[in-house]
């Protein structure tokens, strides 16, 4: 097994996933490519695979709140911005994954 | 090396999603329905010989029951290693604890190896599978 099956394996159940949820892989190829290896990595030393651009705490609970993909726990905040925090997913009518800038939620008015 | 296919199931007999075991040859195989088009693969996990009979077929990714190794039946590439235990943040039972600290230990220091696959057709509603090729 390698960095390549893995990411070949997540790819597939992800896309089961979100797409429910309106959302899809970001066209963006090298940027998915980039962060589906990382999560492989951190699957790798925490058993599970966490998003690769938010910082884990230590805190179960919170720390479950950002296993890939983490939409549902963050769907008004996902919704508001097109995509998921790391830009792994966007909205399924994104063609453009650039133009959606990564903005915390309080910037959308959610906090 | 042998391409001679044998029957090994019927065609109805797995269903759409479905992973049957058969012996040909002298072979331990799963034979998987993927939406209609049949895979043969060795029937023990490359994780640790669990019988992937026992596991869970999506797509053409096949899951083991036993630690949810994962494999590409189309192919026999291992897709994932094991999952490791997790107790929810529980501390678990001392003997429980430290029976699972020692598992986890054995199984850090195994390989997931990619599965081996058989040739398949379709022959009057029976699934044939070539055991021996690529011996």
């Amino acid at each position: 097994m390698n960095t390549e099956s893995r990411k070949k394996a997540l790819h597939y159940f992800y896309e089961k996933v979100v797409g429910p949820l309106g959302f899809k892989f970001t066209p963006d190829a090298e940027l998915r490519e980039f962060l589906l290896e990382q999560e492989v990595i951190l699957e790798g030393k925490h058993g599970v695979p966490f998003c690769p651009c938010q910082p884990l705490r230590h805190d179960r609970a919170r720390d479950m709140q950002i296993v890939c993909p983490c939409i549902p726990f963050h769907r008004k905040h996902f919704d508001a911005i097109q995509r998921c925090w790391c830009g792994l997913f966007v909205h399924q009518d994104v063609t453009d994954p650039d133009k959606l800038p990564q903005l915390p939620p309080k910037e959308v008015g959610l906090e | 090396m042998s391409d001679k296919y044998i029957r090994a199931i019927s065609a109805d007999a797995v269903a759409p999603g479905g992973v049957k075991a058969v012996e040909l040859d002298g072979k331990e195989i799963v034979v998987c329905n993927c939406g209609g088009k049949y895979y043969a693969v060795q029937r023990r996990c490359g994780h640790m010989n669990a019988p992937l009979d026992m596991g869970t077929l999506d797509g053409t990714y096949l899951t083991c029951a036993m630690h949810c190794a994962q494999f590409d039946v189309a192919t026999g590439e291992a897709l994932s290693g094991p999952v490791p235990p997790d107790f929810g943040g529980e501390i678990p039972p001392r003997l429980l604890g430290e029976y699972f600290q020692n598992v986890g230990m054995l199984m850090g220091r195994i390989r997931t190896e990619s599965i081996r696959t058989y040739p398949t057709k379709l022959e009057a509603g029976w699934v044939l599978v070539a055991p021996q090729a690529g011996d």
